[in-house]
């Protein structure tokens, strides 16, 4: 059964399945290194899910979805930056308003625009970027049909994500930009006293993860399910949340404890199709990604170390 | 509120009138303190007008007549004996999970999963409901929502535990205790204690463990489904003022959620105090379960919380955190929802449009800053604020 169950394309579910969290804790990674939570990714993700899927219905291409997709997500993360930092209200309180928003905004645009209850018409879905044939039996053709399938069988924000974890990791860390970022989240007074503007860069940031949660939505709807449902964001902006913190604020560890939130879906989806032959009720392997967050936050908190100043509004010096 | 700034007795020598300067400063401060006062207390009728204004945009930009809309909603709310039964039962809930939520919120805690608390809430009381429904109503009614409240209680005990242990924050530690309940729920409905037949539910409350109906009482409100949950969440909502007002564990509570340092330098232990105080949110969303099995569905399913607990939310900060405001606060959110119905049937317009409005709500009260500054701009336009003398 375990041939059966770790097949190539377990993993390249597993990228799949990680890829709308991942997206979404990399910029969350940024966000927080500058000081603002944005629990709001969870709003941000069912949002941009719903408006890339309206987009591309109404204009009937589903990149410009992406874009409509994107689009709602900056909106959204304007209103948080806004109220966050230039009104210095409670971040947290701010981003559970978007996640309330998302949901009964999503739900009434649904009725409204395309009269149905649930789930909305399906949109083309993005092809992969790349359409090799798998390899034949044999070493050589085993060998090439792992590659293929675990490397080159995505859509292609799957690789934007992959790139954007690599790229911004190296921005965070060398470049002049993410150095001010991160002095923002440490220490926004020693920051704003060298003329570095707090509000400036954090607004960058906000909007940034915004961007990026919207790439996520739009993944969920238009690379992998082709239509939006109520809610199919499922918790997962926030477990990109605890990705961030078990990639202890830096967008590739991120990426790389996405991963491990991707493989325990891909997983208990498969042993789903097994649970005939080994009498667990599906139910049970639903559970398992959200009891694997408590567990890894549990296990990683109290030694990862937060941003210094995040979660704490910022007044600057007139 | 404290005279922070008492003239200085040891330099004046108890006797001294302060000077000019410092009475100036003082009245300033007093005058600024009522204006904040104001603000505090007007915010959230502000909040919820504003809420109302861009609730009745978004109305209008799908095509709908927002006036025909909340008239109908007002309608179904309180035009008749029935829709205000309706009203009072969609409150209910709230008030439970508002006041977990306001506990929470001033021990220093987001419990947002409110609704997963609430979910074993549901299925305790639907469990020993129908287990001991057969000893009498004196054993049952109590026994099922002691039981609901302490399965809230215990769902909140990993998350409040790995939060004073380890830091892991409560917002995502309940958020996903609030999706496994669901899973739980729904296995345990579905296989467990599921009532013979097509649909996945447990059996049907013994009228023995069942809330009663205002109108068993006063037989002329029949038509009103009205149930003594509504009296409970009120006697619960004026325990818990007192509970923060006069008791020990209210006040370090407080101390908690003002302060932490000051309260762990006052002698409270504030990992000990966050597990109490999250786990008593917690036992206050077992009660929302036990009011909706026990007085309005009298039985458990899945889908049997459309979001009470993230309501609770909305409630909790539209009250201030305030116990006795959370019944204004829950009823205003009740009546929105018993209403939604009503109006999306006479006007066409989606009831998902409340939830927008309690968004914005949120929103707006949760950043009391930008009322303030709808305000200043207000008024800035009008007139130049009058200076103290």
């Amino acid at each position: 059964m375990l041939r059966e169950i770790f097949t190539p394309e377990l993993f390249a579910s597993a990228i799949r399945m990680a890829t709308p969290i991942a997206l979404a804790a990399v910029g969350a990674a940024i966000c927080e290194r500058s000081g603002v939570v944005n629990i709001a990714l969870e709003g941000l993700m069912l949002l941009s899910a719903f408006f890339g899927v309206m987009v591309a219905l109404l204009v009937g291409n589903t990149w410009v979805g992406v874009l409509g997709a994107v689009a709602a997500a900056l909106i959204a993360s304007a209103l948080h930056a806004w109220a966050s930092i230039n009104l210095r209200s409670d971040q947290i309180v701010s981003g559970t308003a978007i996640n309330l928003l998302a949901v009964g905004l999503t739900g009434f645009l649904m009725e409204a625009v395309f009269g149905q209850f649930g789930s909305t018409d399906s949109v083309q879905t993005l092809p992969p970027v790349f359409n090799f044939p798998n390899g034949g039996p044999g070493l050589g053709g085993t060998i090439w049909t792992w590659i293929n399938t675990v490397f080159l069988s995505y859509t292609p924000l799957v690789y934007v994500g992959i790139f954007a974890a690599i790229g911004l990791t190296w921005a965070l860390f060398r470049t002049r930009w993410g150095l001010r970022i991160r002095a923002l989240g440490e220490h926004p007074r020693a920051a704003d006293t060298v003329g570095v503007s707090v509000l400036r860069g954090r607004w960058v940031a906000v909007l940034l993860s915004g961007l990026m949660a919207g790439l996520a939505g739009a993944n969920l709807t238009l690379e992998q399910v082709g239509s939006f449902t109520e809610n199919m964001t499922n918790g997962r902006g926030f477990i990109a949340l605890a990705a961030n913190i078990f990639g202890r604020w830096v967008p590739g560890g991120a990426y790389l404890a996405s991963l491990l939130f991707g493989f325990a879906q891909a997983l208990q989806l498969k042993l789903q199709l097994f649970s005939d032959k080994i009498r667990i009720p599906s139910q049970f392997f639903s559970m398992l990604p959200y009891i694997l967050t408590v567990l890894v936050l549990a296990g990683v908190m109290g030694r990862a170390i937060a941003p210094a100043a995040v979660g704490k509004p910022y007044k600057e010096k007139g | 509120m404290t005279d922070g700034k008492r003239p200085d007795d040891s330099r004046t020598g108890g006797l001294g009138e302060p000077g000019a300067q410092e009475l100036a400063e003082r009245s300033y401060a007093i005058e600024q303190q009522k204006v904040n006062r104001v603000i505090r207390i007007v915010t959230p009728f502000i909040s919820v007008a504003i809420a109302i204004l861009i609730g009745s945009l978004v109305i209008l930009a799908s095509g709908g007549d927002p006036v025909a809309a909340f008239k109908a909603m007002f309608e179904g709310a309180f035009g008749s004996q029935r829709a205000i039964g309706e009203t009072l039962i969609r409150s209910t809930p709230i008030i439970f999970t508002g006041l977990a939520v306001g506990f929470g919120f001033r021990a220093g805690l987001f419990n947002i999963g409110a609704e997963g608390q609430l979910f074993l809430g549901g299925l305790a009381a639907a469990f020993i409901g129908v287990q001991l429904g057969s000893l009498g109503w004196y054993v049952a009614l109590p026994a099922a929502i002691v039981a609901a409240a302490l399965a809230g209680a215990a769902w909140a005990f990993i998350p409040a535990v790995l939060k004073a242990r380890t830091g892991a924050h409560e917002v995502i530690t309940t958020m996903m205790f609030t999706y496994i309940a669901r899973y739980l729920v729904d296995w345990m409905v579905a296989f467990v204690i599921r009532a013979p037949g097509t649909i996945p539910q447990t059996a049907e409350l013994p009228v023995a463990s069942r809330l009663p109906r205002f109108s068993d009482l006063l037989p002329f409100l029949e038509p009103s489904r009205g149930h003594a949950g509504f009296v409970l969440a009120v006697l619960i909502a004026i325990a818990v003022w007192v509970i923060l007002r006069s008791t020990a564990f209210g006040y370090e509570a407080r101390a908690v959620g003002f302060n932490q340092s000051a309260a762990e330098s006052g002698g409270i232990s504030v990992g000990r105090m966050t597990v109490k105080a999250l786990c008593f949110s917690g036992a206050l969303a077992g009660l929302a379960g036990a009011a909706e099995v026990m007085g309005v569905h009298y039985r458990l399913f899945s889908s049997f919380s459309p979001g009470f607990g993230f309501t609770g939310i909305a409630v909790a900060l539209l009250a201030k955190n305030n116990p006795l405001a959370m019944i204004a606060s829950a009823l205003l959110f009740g009546a929105m929802s018993a209403g939604a119905g009503t109006m999306q049937l006479q006007t066409d317009v989606s009831q998902k449009v409340i939830l927008v409005v309690q968004a914005v709500i949120v929103f707006l009260v949760g950043a009391e800053t930008i009322v303030t500054w709808v305000i200043g701009r207000v008024r800035g336009k009008r007139e130049v604020a009058p200076v103290a003398a």
